[in-house]
């Protein structure tokens, strides 16, 4: 059996349950032991919190990475959000002695070290290169009769130095392929869905970023969009609700990848919570059943 | 000061006195109300010193070295202004720094020491709105007398670092530990999806967050977005 500890941040197990929900039950089914981080705090976020203070960013991520390795477990995370703060702190700590050094002192004061063991994995990698693809065909047991758009986010094309920046989004794309859906292609797959920029600018982040995103998705016929970050979800979600003071009406749900092959793997809708969803996710769960 | 420049001046019969020195007479008078210093050049002194403490060090520094006193600059950081004291000490320029919070927004008048120091102190008040406590002429210096007292030409508005949109979840990181809240709406749907009603966080448990919280602050995360811990809320929203 494998395992590894899970780092679940914030949006998911406060906001969007569900998510949290069909990935334990996936893991379960898939013969994984996810153990909880205990004490971990947000990761802390890779926009704000990086740019205000990059030390306070790499002191919680490297308390965060040393709770796992306490555990000698390599960690996990559900959102691209916390895995490119937790795999990029991680890659400055091994990379960078003298910010490491520092770093290392305020650790100290509260008796804990990071030796930099743990290796930070997104859901994506571990079930598609740890488990393997071939496993999770097995387990699909109700093949998904869908048309699925697929919003990557921006964080998912982060990668380590000379790594192919498509190989986490290839790897969901395979693995919504696996599920029996259709994936459409529609054209503008990686723009970002806006999220960030609403601290700055509503009325762009929504006209700009997302509204043209859901207008293509639209025209692609897809029933759903698939994602694999909370902060996204949130922005298709809300933001759906939000676009309708200016006009635009759209109904589009939006699942994450853990709930779909949740779904795939022929876990009822009921058991999921899928009515944490400010779109109709359920809905498309009890269609699909 | 170079060691030609030394000798001249000694051949001279001018006293000198060196940067450490000043910095080291300061501390030793002042001792914690000094909060840091810097040499950044020769002849070049900022000493860094809580407010309330301004009196005493310009007294300080009178009583030894009779300074010349130059002026006084101000800076708005939008939370906090800060007024950098400059004074001549021999050829050296002495800085007294600063910082105090603009809902406080007044300072000790240092004219009874430096009457010079009155002009500027009634054009900061003028210019960022600084109040200087028991100043002998508290009158309108630059501004026409009508002027509209809540409209300071140089203050900027009282906000920190942090967008608007992001200022409630910056403060939630710092109060609790994670970047939102949780309903109890949702603590009640999670215990019947067979889940524990929070996930083992910081923000669920308090034996983890004096943790968090002290990290925070040794990183002076805190004072850069501007937290208020006794009201736990940033000091602008």
């Amino acid at each position: 059996m494998k395992r590894y500890s899970l780092f679940l941040g914030c949006q998911i197990p406060l906001r969007i349950a569900s998510v949290e929900i069909a990935a334990r039950k996936l893991f379960q089914k898939l013969d994984v032991e996810l153990v909880d981080l205990k004490g971990y705090s947000c990761c802390p976020d890779p926009v704000v919190s990086r740019t205000m203070d990059r030390k306070m960013w790499l002191t919680l991520s490297a308390r965060n990475l040393s709770l796992a390795e306490e555990i000698g477990l390599d960690l996990v995370t559900l959102c691209v959000g916390c895995y490119e703060t937790l795999a990029e702190a991680n890659a400055i700590l091994k990379h960078e002695p003298e910010t490491k050094k520092e770093i290392d002192e305020i650790l100290s004061r509260f008796g804990r070290k990071y030796e930099g063991k743990v290796k930070v994995r997104h859901f994506v990698e571990v079930l598609f290169e740890d488990l393997g693809i071939g496993k999770i065909k097995e387990e699909v047991k109700k093949p998904l009769k869908l048309r699925a758009a697929l919003h990557y986010g921006c964080h998912l094309f982060r990668s380590e130095e000379g790594e192919d920046i498509w190989r986490k989004s290839e790897m969901m794309k395979e693995l919504v392929q696996a599920t029996g859906a259709e994936v459409v292609d529609y054209g503008i797959e990686r723009l970002c869905c806006g999220f960030p920029s609403m601290h700055a600018d509503e009325e762009f982040s929504l006209k700009s970023r997302l509204l043209p995103k859901l207008r293509e998705i639209d025209r692609a016929k897809a029933d759903c969009v698939v994602v694999v970050c909370p902060a996204c979800t949130i922005q298709f979600e809300s933001g759906q609700v939000l676009l309708r003071r200016y006009g635009f009406k759209y109904n589009l749900p939006c699942i994450y990848l853990s709930e779909l092959l949740a779904l795939a793997s022929g876990i009822p809708s009921a058991e999921l919570s899928l009515d944490f969803h400010r779109s109709p996710v359920l809905q498309l769960a009890r269609r699909l059943e | 000061m170079g060691l030609l420049q030394k000798e001249v001046f000694s051949r001279r019969g001018i006293n000198t006195v060196t940067e450490i020195e000043i910095v080291k007479y300061l501390q030793k008078k002042l001792k914690e109300d000094v909060i840091n210093y810097s040499v950044p050049q020769e002849r070049r002194e900022y000493i860094r010193i809580k407010p309330a403490a301004l009196i005493k060090a310009v007294k300080a520094l009178s009583e030894k070295y009779h300074p010349r006193f130059m002026t006084i600059s101000a800076v708005d950081h939008g939370i906090d202004m800060e007024l950098l004291y400059h004074f001549d000490v021999d050829g050296n320029v002495v800085t007294l720094q600063t910082t105090f919070s603009k809902e406080m927004n007044e300072i000790d008048t240092i004219t009874d020491l430096m009457r010079a120091a009155e002009f500027i102190e009634r054009e900061i008040n003028d210019l960022f709105g600084v109040k200087f406590r028991n100043h002998p002429k508290p009158e309108r210096l630059i501004l026409p007398r009508d002027w509209p007292p809540e409209n300071r030409p140089l203050r900027k508005p009282h906000e920190g670092a942090i967008p608007p949109s992001a200022r409630l979840p910056v403060e939630t990181l710092i109060s609790t530990g994670c970047l939102t809240t949780m309903s109890s709406y949702v603590k009640r749907r999670r215990e019947k999806a067979g889940l524990p009603p929070s996930p083992p966080a910081v923000c669920a448990d308090e034996e983890w967050l004096p943790e968090f919280q002290k990290i925070m602050k040794q990183t002076n995360f805190d004072k850069k977005a501007g937290y208020d811990w006794k009201k736990k809320k940033l000091r602008y929203r």
